[in-house]
């Protein structure tokens, strides 16, 4: 509650002195525990932020809204330190200028929901080193340990059956603020990448090859996986190829806007031959 | 449906005749075909693509359509040959009523690659020149370039019983041009042509029918004597996908024809 | 005196219909998801939760499903139509609002040119509805004059008993009461009391809102634009919606031989209306989520003359932004006309 009543207060400041023109937050939802992305443009809808543990969805993809940054003005948005990756990660793919992003960041794993120290997205990377010397938590998950253990066709079999439940909504690509291509490779027929058929070659293709876009620079913060209307636990597959690349190149997405895209980088001391 | 002739209209847009395999097929189309109606022209392994029967409802032994190259499916039509076979499914959807144009003057506005239904109207009417008043035609395009039915128009411009107004819009031109240069609605406007006792048909960029649309209304022309063709995607062609809807309309079952009048109801933000 | 079915008839019903040559088909319920899917035993049935994450529609219109394999040889083509595969079935324990979303969807499939896989697949199907017991915070399907208890699209209507150990029946068509003729003698006559149906508390007033939707003024509304700002486009809502019917048709295969197939498409996805030129007529997520509402309340109505939802609250229950159409209605029902 101190959080929320601060930076409700710090948002009404920036509106004051048109420092801003929106701030992205969360009001309450449909249901109790329900939280729903709010677009703050006045006191009155500053009134209505919340800022509790349920604020899990990652707000960042708003950002890249078709429009909304290209007047240069500035506008806020409430993290948590992963939708602050994601804020540098879509910076230094030159999707966005964090001068113009004012960050109201939290953290929401103790008890009491604590405000980070800063607001623009170059304060947080000491955070942000913080937790990529954490080592990722291997199988910190019952469904994850399960995955581990299986033999590669056991693997195979879990996930098709997974994939077997796609509908090919496309909701995981919609609510991933890394998604933001104007034109997905689904939506390009010339040629045809990948069936738009929700069979199993389709689904596969699909499932996987969001997995590879997605190397290096999923985040973790899991809006797939609730977007998801069928229950595919995507975030197992995003998790996992983080941890690949964090043990092959020592890559954690997005701890700063100049950080090199691991998989469209190169290295002349790569330690695979054939990319010479 | 076999290809018995193509040619190329601009760079880019292909037209090609077509000849039924199938005698009963031919018959049906013989029956429900009329000018206005489309069809979905498509190649196994690529899907269909939905544009106009370009050719008129009074030369029924085969089908001309004119179609530009820019997908999946009008690329590979683009690249079938001379006696290559495609699908085609269709005549669908309503049509102009010819019958009703019967001693009006009449007024065709086209633009780009739009001319294709228009022209389906015009030869169906010239077909049968003595059942008409004046014709009048406006055809512009971009560039001298992208004009289709090239020869068609230098026949029409040498006919005495049809006046052609032709221009490319301002940067268009050839040195060689000797017609307009201007927009569609801008030229048409000064040419003037009188509402009286006259039927307008326009087809065009959704962008070039609204101001069209405003024009004629300033040359004082009824919105129940203009009509159009809405060329809205579609994938099924027969009133279920959902992809041709404005309001509660179903373009390709109750059009693909509309009157001005009928357009105006429509939510002008969808179209 | 009514009769009734006994829950523990149910294995004996469902050994029943299978001789009959009935498929039986009802709300399942997994580690991962609800649906309606076949069933062998009672114990498959799934008739705890409110109602399934899958709507029916899966069962009569699937995601994706062929409808013609083509094979091209020289200067031949030879094509083979599929058609929906056979076999009457039985979907017993359907939700009203689900059994109702069928009804809405054969006015669009059975209109002018008819739509063989549906229309087979509706002919071929027994929709025995259970009046709904629970609701949960989404459900709708009273502010959409219809209830918990209602009998529209079910050929059989299961009222559940207050005991909860089996349901009075209601045979309402020919196709339901043929399939009960099958099952005559496991029903017994009884006065059980029923149990009370849900209460669906009505979240607007309908017809206030149908009234601004239709008022031409509204189309260009700034409603639209701000009750839309947080939708993603995903779709999700109309692939999980028991009536929208919105398709794709995809040829996938090579220039010898390959299958052509009709797929969901969403009338939430930014190409769905993308003409060639480039030009878009709903170029934006507004004018998208403005066009679902639109046809489903106003343009379908005035075409079928039926509302195009049957209030299973699938779009708000499970939209990634909590969005849906009961808040959208609700905030209308508080515009000026």
């Amino acid at each position: 509650m101190i959080t929320q009543e601060k930076y409700r207060t710090r948002v009404k400041e920036l509106l004051a002195n048109n420092s801003v023109k929106m701030v992205i937050g969360y009001k309450q939802g449909s249901t109790a525990d329900r939280r729903r992305p709010l677009f703050v443009r006045s006191f009155e809808e500053a009134d209505e932020l919340v800022l509790d543990s349920n604020c899990i969805g990652n707000l960042a993809g708003y950002l890249v809204t078709e429009g909304l940054l290209s007047d240069e003005k500035r506008v806020g948005i409430f993290l948590r330190p992963e939708g602050i990756r994601s804020i540098n990660i879509l910076a230094a793919e030159s999707q966005l200028n964090t001068e113009q992003i004012i960050i109201f960041g939290f953290d929401t794993s103790g008890r009491e929901v604590k405000a980070l120290q800063g607001e623009q997205a170059g304060d947080f990377s000491g955070l942000i080193d913080s937790l990529k010397e954490k080592p990722p938590e291997k199988s910190s998950d019952a469904l994850l340990y399960r995955i581990d253990q299986m033999n590669t066709e056991e693997r195979f079999a879990f996930w098709k059956d997974e994939f077997s439940r796609c509908i090919k909504c496309y909701a995981c690509r919609q609510a991933c603020p890394m998604c933001y291509c104007r034109r997905c490779i689904v939506d390009s027929n010339q040629p045809q990448w990948i069936n738009t058929s929700s069979h199993t070659l389709g689904n596969f293709e699909w499932n996987i090859v969001r997995a590879f876009h997605l190397a290096g620079r999923c985040v973790g913060c899991g809006n797939c996986d609730r977007a998801c209307p069928v229950n595919i636990p995507l975030r197992f597959i995003n998790a996992r190829m983080a941890q690949e690349v964090f043990e092959s190149f020592d890559h954690y997405a997005g701890t700063s806007q100049t950080q090199e895209p691991v998989l469209a980088s190169f290295n002349k001391d790569d330690s695979e031959t054939f990319i010479l | 449906m076999k290809i018995v002739d193509r040619h190329d209209e601009a760079p880019g847009v292909r037209t090609m005749k077509l000849e039924f395999q199938d005698r009963a097929d031919h018959e049906l189309f013989k029956i429900t075909f009329r000018t206005g109606m489309f069809g979905l022209y498509g190649i196994y392994g690529e899907g269909e693509s939905t544009f106009c029967v370009a050719s008129p409802e009074t030369r029924k032994d085969y089908i001309e359509c004119t179609f530009r190259q820019s997908g999946r499916v009008t690329s590979a039509l683009a690249n079938a040959d001379v006696g290559d076979l495609i699908t085609f499914r269709g005549p669908y959807g309503n049509r102009f009523p010819i019958e009703d144009f019967y001693g009006k003057n009449l007024l065709f506005v086209s633009g780009g690659i739009a001319l294709p239904p228009t022209r389906s109207v015009i030869w169906s009417c010239l077909d049968q020149r003595e059942k008409f008043g004046r014709v009048t035609i406006v055809y512009g395009a971009r560039t001298v370039a992208d004009l289709v039915y090239k020869h068609e128009l230098d026949e029409w411009q040498m006919r005495d019983d049809v006046e052609l107004v032709l221009t490319v819009d301002p940067g268009g031109e050839s040195p060689d041009w000797k017609h307009k240069v201007g927009f569609v609605p801008t030229v048409l406007e000064e040419a003037a042509p009188s509402p009286d006792n006259c039927i307008a048909v326009i087809c065009g960029p959704p962008i070039m029918i609204k101001f069209t649309l405003i024009s004629l209304k300033k040359l004082g022309f009824d919105e129940k004597n203009v009509y159009t063709t809405l060329e809205n995607r579609m994938k099924c062609g027969v009133g279920k996908c959902g992809r041709c809807n404005v309001g509660s309309v179903y373009v390709c079952k109750e059009g693909p024809v509309f009157t001005a009048a009928e357009v105006a109801r429509m939510p002008a933000a969808d179209l | 005196m009514t009769r009734i079915l006994f829950s523990d008839k149910l294995d004996n019903c469902i050994a029943r219909w299978r001789a009959a040559g009935l498929t039986v088909f009802g709300p399942v319920k997994t580690d991962t998801l609800s649906s309606y899917a076949a069933i062998e035993q009672a114990s498959d049935f799934d008739f705890e939760s409110v109602l399934p994450d899958r709507s029916i529609k899966d069962l009569f219109f699937p995601q994706t499903e062929p409808m013609l394999r083509y094979t091209i040889k020289k200067r031949a083509i030879e094509t083979e139509d599929f058609t929906p595969p056979n076999g009457k079935r039985i979907i017993f324990g359907a939700r009203p609002c689900d059994a109702s979303g069928l009804a809405i969807d054969d006015s669009l499939f059975g209109w002018d040119y008819k739509d063989e896989y549906w229309i087979q697949r509706r002919n071929e199907s027994v929709i025995v509805s259970i009046a709904c017991t629970k609701a949960d915070d989404f459900c709708l399907c009273s502010s959409l004059n219809l209830a918990p208890d209602s009998s529209t699209g079910s050929d059989v209507l299961l009222r559940p008993l207050e005991n909860n150990n089996g349901w009075v029946v209601e045979e309402l068509t020919d196709r339901g009461r043929e399939a009960f003729l099958a099952i005559a003698e496991l029903l017994q006559d009884g006065s059980d009391p029923i149990a009370p149906i849900a209460d669906v508390p009505e979240k607007f007033d309908l017809d206030t809102c149908v009234a601004w939707l239709q008022n031409p003024e509204n189309f260009e509304s700034k409603f639209w634009k701000e009750i839309s700002m947080r939708c993603i486009g995903c779709g999700s809502c109309t692939y999980l919606c028991p009536t929208c019917h919105c398709f794709d048709i995809q040829d996938e295969g090579d220039t010898y031989s390959g299958i052509r197939r009709k797929n969901w498409d969403s009338c939430s996805f930014a190409l769905f209306t993308m003409h060639t030129s480039g030009h878009n007529p709903r170029a934006t997520q507004s004018a998208r989520w403005r066009q679902r509402i639109m046809h489903k309340f106003n343009y379908f109505p005035g075409t079928f003359s039926v509302n195009s939802c049957s209030g299973c609250g699938r779009c708000s229950r499970q939209c990634p932004v909590d969005m849906g159409i009961t808040e959208t209605l609700q905030k209308i029902s508080t515009l000026q006309p």
